[in-house]
């Protein structure tokens, strides 16, 4: 009866939330926790067939909805935490909102993206049957402190379950040592080339997670990725299993997997990984993958992750969180062959981290090209980032504490296309304000 | 003509955020001045004689706990020409871990890192991590020093002449009121990161410093265009006020 109620009271407070126009992705679980605390619990009775689970600093709301939308696109019932409310009460909420008002709920399968600091708490009501663990990159150091830290927590959580099938980056060191814990069951992808100019970007993870010595690469992706071995204690990147080769980025991107041809509508390099993971977590789960391809067809990117907006030109939103997501954000900026105005947004709220010191980890002075025609910096910290260009000798031609005025101002130019970089709490607010200019026709309405 | 040379210490390890905006600081504040700065760097890996005996400006930056020990090690084989390029008046700007390591030692909660023994400070692990903007107010260069701390370490600093006291932030220790080290030429802080950038009068008291010591009939540094800078180190002090 307690359940009951909880379920209840969840659901009825999504609804007063979506009365209030609120997209409740976690107050509704985090409540009705409170009144059983184990409901949690009831979601492996469920699923019938496995629960996967997707973690990591950069891709992993990409990669988990991607994985969710190809198992349905296979005919399967799914429940996915798709806002990326990545705790527990995210997860109670999706479920919550699932369930039948008898409190049941009968899915498939279950994609759940979790964030890493809450993967020992999850793991205790929740037993996965596949991990993914898409890269760890140096993210938001004031709230969870050093890459060790996330490392060891993942690692408790990773204990906790029996036979755990994880599904690691082979090219990110950090990730490998995860295949190594005792009782897990690992299998890796990987991109088995060199793509990309190599460049001397932060490699902040390029130490030996074994022997702490410091690592040899054949060739990098980004950041710690790519093909590493230690010259000290002989880890090295292991055999991979779902592999990547003859990548090609543009017009449209293509590789293979495992020799299988691939031609796919995305932007960035870094996609090939979230692709990949989902591949091979299918795989994993005893999925057919010949039309991979096409199960992917159905998979809508979410808000900020190269979305384009259509106005006079075409504004591209992309949202970065760290310094490895900014790097590869502007690496597919200059791929782009256009006249192209860029603006940046920079904030501090929790979400973004409150330390923007990491905006010099960033290689910004490669936003400069002959093909850059205005750039504008806005956002709360807008004297940080307009400082950091300044000391790339790169001018700014606007600094406005208004994201409108700033989209605006590029429409006006003759640029052939406009990109919008911001980071985490500046996405919903510049695509709301991308919205509501082009229900205005574009901006012309002063 | 002036040239400075900076020498960045185990930049492959102490590297934790930004560090590399201070470097770029230094480099620009000299060269937007018709002045130069050439910028080595000494690895782990690096097998050339440690001689500092060139050197105007040595930078230590953070890392994390791990990175701190390895570094403690390597180090210590060039204690003596540290300590010997501080007490000649040379520039050094330790950072967090830096700046721990500068210390009598470093108390974990399982074990000690030895420090340098360049100030008479030493640190002890707290509970809580100490993370949060910082103001300080600096008699040192006469104003307001603004930045971001991140720290476990509680570092005392006995009779040493602080950074600066604390407008906002923890500082040193959460209870002293204030924050970092100023020694010689030394400027030692939690203040991890970009702290130059936002700080161009500290940027430039250091490297004052550095070019007198080379260059004793040295006028000072011409006034630059800084206003973005201290509309960005003003927009901190504002939104922190206590």
């Amino acid at each position: 009866m307690r359940k009951l109620l909880a379920v209840w009271a969840g659901k009825m407070l999504t609804a007063a939330g979506r009365l209030a126009g609120k997209k409740s992705s976690s107050s509704p679980g985090e409540y009705a926790m409170r009144l059983y605390p184990d409901l949690a619990k009831e979601l492996k009775k469920c699923v019938k067939k496995g629960v996967i689970v997707t973690c990591g600093t950069n891709g992993k709301t990409t990669t988990n909805n991607l994985m969710c939308s190809a198992l349905e696109a296979k005919g399967y019932r799914v429940l996915c935490n798709r806002l990326g409310a990545n705790m527990l009460n995210g997860i109670v909420t999706a479920m919550i909102q699932e369930m039948n008002i008898f409190g049941r709920l009968s899915v498939d399968y279950a994609c759940l993206e979790i964030d890493e600091a809450y993967t020992p708490i999850v793991f205790d009501y929740i037993k996965p049957d596949v991990m993914i663990i898409t890269n760890l990159f140096r993210d938001q150091l004031d709230r969870y402190g050093e890459i060790d830290i996330t490392s060891d927590i993942i690692k408790r959580a990773v204990a906790k379950i029996g036979g755990l099938k994880l599904v690691l980056n082979g090219d990110d060191p950090l990730c490998v040592q995860f295949g190594r814990e005792k009782g897990v069951i690992p299998y890796y992808y990987g991109i088995s080339e060199k793509v990309l100019p190599q460049c001397d970007d932060t490699k902040e993870g390029r130490f030996c997670p074994v022997c702490g010595a410091e690592q040899v690469y054949n060739y990098y992706h980004y950041s710690q990725l790519g093909d590493y071995y230690c010259p000290s204690c002989g880890f090295r990147r292991p055999h991979i299993d779902f592999d990547v080769k003859n990548v090609k980025l543009s017009p449209l991107m293509e590789f293979t997997i495992n020799g299988k041809q691939m031609k796919v509508n995305y932007k960035g390099f870094y996609n090939i990984y979230n692709l990949i993971a989902v591949y091979g977590a299918l795989d994993v789960m005893g999925e057919g993958t010949d039309d991979f391809a096409g199960l992917l067809k159905a998979y809508k990117p979410q808000i900020g992750r190269m979305q384009e907006f259509s106005f006079n030109k075409p504004v591209i939103l992309s949202l970065s969180k760290n310094p490895a997501g900014f790097n590869q954000a502007i690496a597919t900026v200059n791929t782009d062959e256009r006249k192209k105005d860029v603006i940046v947004a920079i904030n501090d709220k929790a979400n973004d981290g409150r330390d923007v010191s990491w905006l010099w980890d960033v290689d910004f002075d490669k936003i400069k090209n002959d093909r850059l025609n205005m750039l504008v910096t806005t956002g709360i910290r807008v004297w940080d980032i307009s400082l950091r260009f300044k000391y790339e000798d790169i001018d700014v031609d606007l600094i406005t504490s208004s994201m409108r005025e700033a989209v605006k101002a590029c429409l006006k130019t003759d640029s052939e296309v406009c990109y919008v970089l911001v980071n985490y709490t500046a996405l919903y607010s510049t695509e709301a304000v991308l919205n509501s200019l082009l229900k205005n026709g574009g901006g012309n309405d002063d | 003509m002036i040239d400075l040379k900076i020498l960045h210490l185990y930049p492959d390890l102490l590297n934790l955020y930004g560090d590399r905006g201070n470097i770029a600081c230094l480099v620009k504040r000299l060269e937007w001045r018709g002045m130069s700065a050439k910028t080595e760097k000494y690895t782990c890996d690096d097998t050339k004689p440690f001689d500092l005996s060139d050197v105007d400006i040595v930078f230590i930056g953070g890392g994390s706990d791990r990175e701190q020990k390895i570094v403690c090690h390597r180090l210590l084989e060039h204690k003596k020409q540290l300590k010997e390029y501080v007490e000649d008046g040379g520039a050094l700007i330790a950072v967090c871990g830096g700046y721990q390591l500068l210390g009598k030692y470093y108390k974990l909660e399982d074990e000690t890192i030895e420090g340098l023994d360049i100030l008479d400070i030493y640190t002890e692990q707290g509970k809580k991590r100490l993370i949060g903007n910082v103001v300080l107010e600096s008699d040192m260069i006469g104003g307001k020093i603004v930045g971001f701390e991140n720290h476990g370490g509680r570092t005392h600093i006995g009779s040493h002449t602080p950074l600066g006291r604390v407008v906002y932030g923890f500082g040193n220790d959460d209870k002293s009121g204030y924050e970092g080290v100023a020694y010689k030429n030394v400027v030692a802080t939690y203040l991890h990161g970009p702290l130059l950038p936002k700080n161009p009068r500290l940027c430039d008291y250091v490297l004052t410093r550095a070019i007198k010591r080379r260059h004793p009939d040295f006028s000072g540094l011409e006034p630059i265009d800084d206003a973005l800078e201290i509309t960005a180190n003003e927009y901190i002090v504002n939104r922190f006020k206590p």
